[in-house]
């Protein structure tokens, strides 16, 4: 119980010593701490290099499952199949129901599946 | 291998946020206009002009040599949060809203006054805990601030927490650092979930917590600052912001406080909720879980109820709610003294009224979705899936593989402590359930330790 005393004379303590501060020179600084959390950063990477005409290519488009992204996929296949007569169109929607989750063990399957991607809709 | 990543406007800044979070800065996306994808995508024929008027920019995004930059960005900077900052004005209060400002400003604030955290005072709260300041509690996701207790203090003090509440909101963070709990989802859903924190056993009477009437509200400095402090530290060691990479579209339905209360061991028939869930009795514990919009059964002061007609109206709640995820469903059912009383009158134990709960939800097969909401595939097509993936448990997978057939009734989690019962409330009261529809765990209890500055939680 002593201590839960101490915590507003501790207080008001802190908020004494500024004003007296600010009375002797008429203004008061406060000191404060940065609140965030410091960020490991990642090791940063650079996207793959591209290889020219997507002409013979195989394409492999990954619905991420979300409401209407087959639609926006299934024409973005029809249109690719028009203008690249060549291009192969593989569909592949990530697992059932994992839309929002991390898959480290899924994505490295999308590399086997063809030679480039297209991912949506994100949100 | 080459790619292109389509998102929408209203998302761009998360997406890029997310990409830097990874490493890969430079990933070419596309944002479809928001206020026009989220209508068409109800069809094919509706969203074909959206796609038409992308595709020359997805075929370039392909094809399109790399710039120096895209295929060797430079290297992110580790941004140094330690040093102190000094913030002079007129008087007291000038300097007091300056910091209110810049907090607020650099996104280290949620809306509301904060208490400057000088030194003296983050000092103070860590008094509260046996628990070295530079001690690392974990990562806070989604950009992976590290959380140290003096971190975690400094949140506790800019929250107006006492220090004495300083271990019930370190294990609290340390239930949502749990490497099982789905914390990414609940911070930054579109969802707006909203994590519940109950706080169990004798030391939530010595604190002063809430568990009678308006025990969600507001009045009580230990449930409203233990809340916000919990609040206050996912946003800043998370480093999530509203329309930057928190994007919950409503907001969460308790912003500042989380739905922080304790239970009300006194008034209930059966042993304290943390000792069902493992812990012993006289253990103080921290648990933190997560919901959607809470439902509310029962009538109050104004109609009347059975106790037995609550836990119908429950029952009922579950199986007309779906969708029928039992690998990560878990449904806190807060009952009000009286009811649990009642209940207990006619014969039940917590034990009992979690198998009444587990048997009356379940699911004929029949009625399992051809299409779960999210992915490809049907409900039947999933629960397999979970099964054979183990998330759901090995003991439990029989019981769903025998039942997926017709004639069959699927439970809707996977056991029955899986009906997590904690009595608060008043008298009269409500009933309320929350439940969390997430496709991944979020709920942890932690017993609390260290604590210095009170009779319970050494």
């Amino acid at each position: 119980m002593k201590s839960r005393k101490n915590w507003p004379v501790a207080a008001a303590l802190v908020c004494a010593s500024m004003f007296l501060a600010g009375t002797a020179a008429a203004q008061v600084t406060l000191e404060v701490m940065n609140p965030r959390g410091e960020i490991p950063p990642p090791k940063t990477l650079g996207i793959s290099p591209r290889g020219g005409s997507l002409d013979g290519k195989k394409i492999v488009l990954i619905d991420n499952g979300k409401y209407g992204a087959s639609n926006f996929l299934d024409a973005l296949a029809d249109k690719l199949k028009q203008k690249y007569s060549t291009a192969t169109i593989v569909m592949y929607p990530k697992p059932a129901a994992q839309t929002i989750t991390d898959l480290p063990q899924w994505y490295p399957t999308v590399k086997q599946q063809g030679d480039l991607f297209v991912f949506g809709v994100g949100d | 291998m080459p790619g292109a990543y389509f998102t929408t406007t209203e998302f761009l800044d998360d997406a890029k946020s997310a990409a830097t979070d990874r490493g890969m800065p430079g990933i070419r996306t596309l944002a479809l206009p928001a206020d026009k994808y989220y209508v068409a995508r109800a069809s094919r024929q509706e969203v074909q002009p959206i796609v038409d008027a992308f595709f020359d920019k997805m075929v370039d995004d392909l094809t399109r040599p790399l710039t120096a930059e895209e295929a060797k960005p430079s290297q992110v900077q580790k941004l140094l949060e330690s040093a102190n900052i000094k913030v002079t004005g007129k008087d007291f209060l000038d300097a007091s809203q300056k910091v209110n400002e810049m907090f607020l400003e650099n996104h280290w604030a949620d809306g509301l006054p904060i208490v400057p955290p000088t030194p003296q005072l983050v000092k103070a709260m860590e008094a509260g805990t046996t628990l070295s300041p530079k001690e690392v509690l974990g990562q806070v996701a989604p950009k992976n601030g590290t959380a140290t207790v003096e971190k975690i203090a400094i949140n506790a003090v800019m929250a107006g927490a006492k220090p004495e509440y300083f271990p019930v909101i370190l294990v609290g963070m340390e239930g949502f650092l749990n490497k099982h709990y789905d914390l990414t989802h609940v911070v930054a859903s579109t969802g707006s979930f909203t994590p519940v924190v109950i706080v169990d056993g004798p030391i939530a009477k010595e604190l002063n917590f809430n568990s009678g009437i308006g025990m969600l509200g507001i009045g009580w400095q230990a449930n409203s600052t233990v809340g916000r402090a919990l609040q206050l530290s996912l946003l800043n060691l998370g480093q999530t912001w509203p329309q930057v990479n928190f994007m919950g579209l409503t907001g969460r339905l308790e912003a500042y406080t989380f739905y922080t209360f304790a239970e009300d061991t006194a008034k209930s028939p059966w042993e304290p909720f943390n000792v069902s869930e493992g812990f012993q009795p006289g253990d103080s514990t921290v648990t933190v879980s997560s919901s959607g919009n809470p439902q509310v059964f029962g009538g109050g002061a104004v109609a009347p109820w059975t106790a037995q007609g609550v836990i119908d109206q429950i029952v009922n709640q579950i199986r007309s709610r779906g969708p029928v995820w039992p690998h990560a469903q878990k449904h806190i059912i807060v009952l009000h003294p009286d009811c649990a009383v009642e209940l207990a009158n006619h014969g039940y134990t917590r034990k009992s009224l979690q198998e009444y709960l587990y048997e009356q939800t379940r699911t004929p097969y029949e009625k399992l979705a051809k299409q779960v909401s999210f992915g490809e595939g049907s409900e039947e097509d999933f629960i397999r899936a979970s099964v054979a993936d183990g998330r759901i448990r090995p003991d439990r997978a029989q019981i769903f593989l025998d039942n997926l057939k017709p004639g069959g009734r699927i439970p809707v989690v996977q056991s029955p402590a899986d009906f997590h019962i904690v009595v608060a409330g008043g008298s009269p009261g409500y009933d309320l359930l929350f439940t969390y529809p997430g496709t991944n765990w979020a709920h942890e209890t932690v017993k609390v330790t260290g604590a210095t500055l009170t009779k319970e939680g050494k």
